[in-house]
C-alpha cells in the first residue's frame, strides 16, 4: 500500500513517497522518511516490497556506487547506477531467496544535462519513463499523469500535478498514507522540496 | 496469469522478402493489465544481424547485454561481422545452457547473410530449440493472431517496399487484438546493403 | 650468489630489488619498438613488427596492436604470449563492465585493472610476472584522449608521447625533441612514423615490418579506433616520404 510515484518535469525529477511504514493493516510510524536512498550527488532510488528487503537492498547498492566513486573518483551517470541496480536484482532473483523490491531511479544526468527516472520492478524489468508508480499507487495515478503530463512542465507545474496524483490516493485508498514526502533532484542534486501531512 | 511469459507482454515477427528481410516488434511493456510504457522496443541489432526477444522482460534484458558480450568477444576474435547463421547458434547454446531453469522469451532471428545474400529467418523455444523457416515466424503473447495475420497476408517473394507493407499490417491487425501487447510498433527492413528503421503509430490502449 | 633471490618472484635482493622483475624489463628492451603519441584531436599508436623469416606465414592480424574494447587499443612489447592472455582479459573485463553499466568502461579503470593483475604476478609466489609493457591509447567522456604506459612491475602512467622496446631511450629523446604539444593527429603520425624510422635496424619502413592505429574522432564527432591495413599503411609510408624508393625484389 505504500505510495511511491516518480513524475519528470524539463529540468528534474519530482520523486513522491508515502509517510506511513505499514505493516499488514497497522500504521507502525506515521513520519516515514525512510523509503528513498541517496546513491550519488545526482541519483537517488524509491522503493517498496517486502520491508527489510527493500532497505537491506537499498543500502547495498547505495554502498557499492559508493564505493565505486570512490575507486574511481568520478560520479556516474544516473542510467548507469540503474544498470548496476538491474543487473543485481536480476541476478537475486534466480537465486535461493530473492529480492523482493520494486525500485524508481531518479536521477539528473549532468553530461546529457536532463533528468532521467527509471522504473525497476522486483523482477527487474528496466525501463526509462517519464512518469512512473509501483504498486497500488500506479492504478490511480498513471491515468491522471497520462492526462496532465509534458515534458516540458516547469517545477511548480509539476508539483502542481503531484499535488493533484496525491489528493487523488487520499480519494481512493482504503488505508490513509499519512500524507508524503516530496523530494527533487535537479542539476544542483537531491532535496526535500514539501512534506504534505 | 503468473506464467511468466505473459506477465508483460509483447509482440515480434519476422518475414522473408526477395533479398530482403523484415523484423518488427510492439513496443509495450506491461505488469499483467497495466501498461507501464509505450517505448520498450524489443528488436536488438548486433552487426548486420537482428534479434528480436519477447517474453519476460527481464530477461529481454538481460539477454540483450549477453549478447552483445558475446558478439562483441566474436568480433574482437574473429575480427569479422557475425552472420545470421552463427548467431542463431549462439542463441541457441546460449539458451540451453540454462535447460534447467530457462529465460523465458521467444526469440526471433533475422538478417541477411554478408557472404551468399541469402536472407535468414528463424526462431526460437525458450530453451534454444531452433525453428528454421522459409516464409514468416512469430513469438510473444501475440503469436497466435500473428499467426492468422502472416498466413493470409505473407506471399513469397516481395520486394523491401511491399514487405514492409505487410509486415506493419499483419503486426497493427494483430496487436489489435491481444490487450497485452501494442503501444506502437518497430520494423526494420533488412536488404544486402541497407536497413531501413520505421516507427508506427499505432493506438495507446 | 645473486640465484638467492631471483629464482622466485616474491623475494626482494638485499639492495631492495626484485630481480624477476627487472629481467622481464630487460626481456621487453628487447622486443620490437612501439610508440604513442597523444595528438590534440586524437592518438597515434605504431610498433615495429619484428620479421624473424620469410619463410614465416604473414599472419593477416596484427601482431603488436590489438582492439580492446569500443574506444580502447593497445600496443604490446614483451612477449606476445603474456600479450594474448593479458589482452583477453582486458577485453573480458571491458564487456563485463558494459554488460554491468552499459556503458563503456573508463581508460583507467581498465588499465588499472589490468595492472593490478600484473602487480599480482610479483608478489604471490611461484610464478613469474608477465614480460609485457603496454600503451593503452583511449578516448572517454571524463578525460577525452588519454594515452598510457604500463610495465611487468605493474606501475603504469598517463603520457603524452612515449615508447616502449628495443631503442626505447633513443625513441623517447626523439619525442621529447620533436613533440609539439598542440600537434594534430596528422603530425602525430608523421613523428611517430619518423622516430620509429629513426630506432628500426631497417631503413626503410614497409608495412611488413610496421603496425599503425588510430583513435580519433570522425566527422559526426563519433569515436573509432582504426588498425590500418598494410596497403593502408604503404600508402601513408609513401605520403611522408619513408618506403622504399627503388623496387628491390631480393632485398629481405
Amino acid at each position: 500500500m505504500d505510495v511511491i510515484l516518480g513524475i519528470t518535469t524539463a529540468n528534474e525529477v519530482i520523486v513522491i513517497t508515502s509517510r506511513a511504514f505499514v505493516r499488514g493493516v497497522s500504521i507502525l510510524k506515521a513520519d516515514d522518511k525512510d523509503k528513498t536512498r541517496i546513491l550519488s550527488p545526482h541519483t537517488m532510488m524509491a522503493f517498496t516490497g517486502e520491508s527489510g528487503d527493500t532497505v537491506q537492498f537499498a543500502e547495498f547498492i547505495q554502498a557499492n556506487i559508493q564505493l565505486h566513486e570512490m575507486r574511481n573518483a568520478v560520479e556516474l551517470s544516473p542510467s548507469a547506477i540503474t544498470s548496476f541496480l538491474r543487473n543485481q536484482l536480476a541476478t537475486s532473483l534466480r537465486s535461493r531467496k530473492p529480492y523482493n523490491v520494486n525500485v524508481l531511479v531518479a536521477g539528473y544526468d549532468e553530461a546529457k544535462g536532463k533528468p532521467e527516472l527509471n522504473w525497476v520492478d522486483y523482477l527487474s524489468a528496466k525501463v526509462s519513463v517519464p512518469y512512473a508508480a509501483h504498486g497500488y499507487a500506479a492504478y490511480y495515478t498513471l491515468s491522471l499523469l497520462d492526462r496532465w503530463h509534458r515534458t516540458d512542465l516547469t517545477l511548480e507545474e509539476g508539483l502542481k500535478v503531484a499535488e493533484m496524483c496525491v489528493a487523488e490516493l487520499k480519494k481512493r485508498l482504503p488505508i490513509d498514507f499519512k500524507g508524503v514526502d516530496i523530494k527533487v533532484v535537479d542539476k544542483d542534486g537531491i532535496r526535500t522540496e514539501k512534506v504534505i501531512e | 496469469m503468473s506464467d511468466p511469459s505473459s506477465i508483460n507482454g509483447g509482440a515480434i515477427v519476422a518475414m522473408v522478402g526477395k533479398d530482403c528481410v523484415a523484423i518488427a516488434c510492439d513496443m509495450r511493456l506491461g505488469m499483467q493489465a497495466l501498461t507501464v510504457s509505450n517505448d520498450f522496443p524489443k528488436i536488438y541489432q548486433y552487426n548486420n544481424t537482428f534479434i528480436g526477444l519477447a517474453g519476460l522482460a527481464t530477461d529481454v534484458l538481460t539477454l540483450s547485454e549477453v549478447f552483445r558480450y558475446k558478439v562483441n568477444m566474436y568480433n574482437l576474435r574473429e575480427e569479422r561481422d557475425i552472420e545470421p547463421e552463427t548467431f542463431a547458434n549462439l542463441v541457441s547454446s546460449t539458451l540451453y545452457e540454462k535447460r534447467f531453469g530457462p529465460y523465458f522469451v521467444g526469440p526471433i532471428v533475422a538478417g541477411i547473410n554478408s557472404k551468399t545474400g541469402k536472407p535468414y529467418i528463424c526462431g526460437f523455444d525458450l530453451i534454444g530449440c531452433i525453428n528454421f523457416a522459409k516464409d514468416f515466424v512469430v513469438g510473444g503473447t501475440t503469436s497466435h493472431q500473428l499467426f492468422g495475420m502472416c498466413e493470409s497476408l505473407w506471399e513469397p517473394d516481395l520486394e523491401p517496399e511491399d514487405l514492409f507493407e505487410t509486415i506493419s499490417q499483419a503486426l497493427m491487425n494483430a496487436q489489435d487484438r491481444d490487450a497485452m501487447s501494442g503501444a506502437g510498433g518497430l520494423v526494420y527492413i533488412i536488404t544486402k546493403d541497407k536497413i531501413v528503421k520505421r516507427l508506427l503509430k499505432t493506438r495507446q490502449d | 650468489m645473486s640465484r638467492r633471490y631471483d629464482s622466485r618472484t616474491t623475494i626482494f635482493s638485499p639492495e631492495g630489488r626484485l630481480y624477476q622483475v627487472e629481467y622481464a624489463l630487460e626481456a621487453i628492451s628487447h622486443a620490437g619498438t612501439s610508440i604513442g603519441i597523444l595528438a590534440k584531436d586524437g592518438i597515434v599508436l605504431a610498433a615495429e613488427r619484428k620479421v624473424t623469416s620469410k619463410l614465416l606465414e604473414q599472419d593477416t592480424s596484427a601482431e603488436k596492436l590489438y582492439t580492446i574494447n569500443e574506444n580502447m587499443i593497445c600496443a604490446v612489447a614483451g612477449l606476445n604470449s603474456d600479450a594474448s592472455i593479458l589482452v583477453n582479459y582486458a577485453r573480458v573485463y571491458s564487456q563485463d563492465y558494459l554488460k554491468l553499466y552499459n556503458e563503456e568502461i573508463p581508460c583507467e579503470a581498465l588499465v588499472r585493472r589490468v595492472c593490478d593483475l600484473k602487480q599480482g604476478y610479483t608478489q604471490h609466489g611461484g610464478l613469474r610476472p608477465f614480460g609485457v609493457s603496454f600503451i593503452y591509447a583511449g578516448w572517454d567522456p571524463i578525460y577525452d584522449f588519454q594515452l598510457y604506459q604500463s610495465n611487468p612491475s605493474g606501475n603504469y602512467g598517463g603520457w603524452k608521447a612515449t615508447s616502449v622496446g628495443a631503442n626505447n631511450a633513443t625513441a623517447q629523446t626523439l619525442l621529447k625533441q620533436d613533440y609539439k604539444e598542440d600537434c594534430t593527429l596528422q603530425e602525430a603520425g608523421e613523428l611517430a612514423m619518423k622516430v620509429l624510422s629513426k630506432t628500426m635496424d631497417a631503413t626503410t619502413l614497409t608495412s611488413e615490418k610496421v603496425e599503425f592505429a588510430t583513435v580519433g574522432k570522425d566527422k559526426e564527432g563519433k569515436v573509432y579506433c582504426h588498425l590500418w591495413k598494410p596497403a593502408e599503411i604503404d600508402v601513408l609510408l609513401k605520403k611522408f616520404g619513408l618506403a622504399k624508393k627503388v623496387e628491390d625484389e631480393d632485398d629481405e
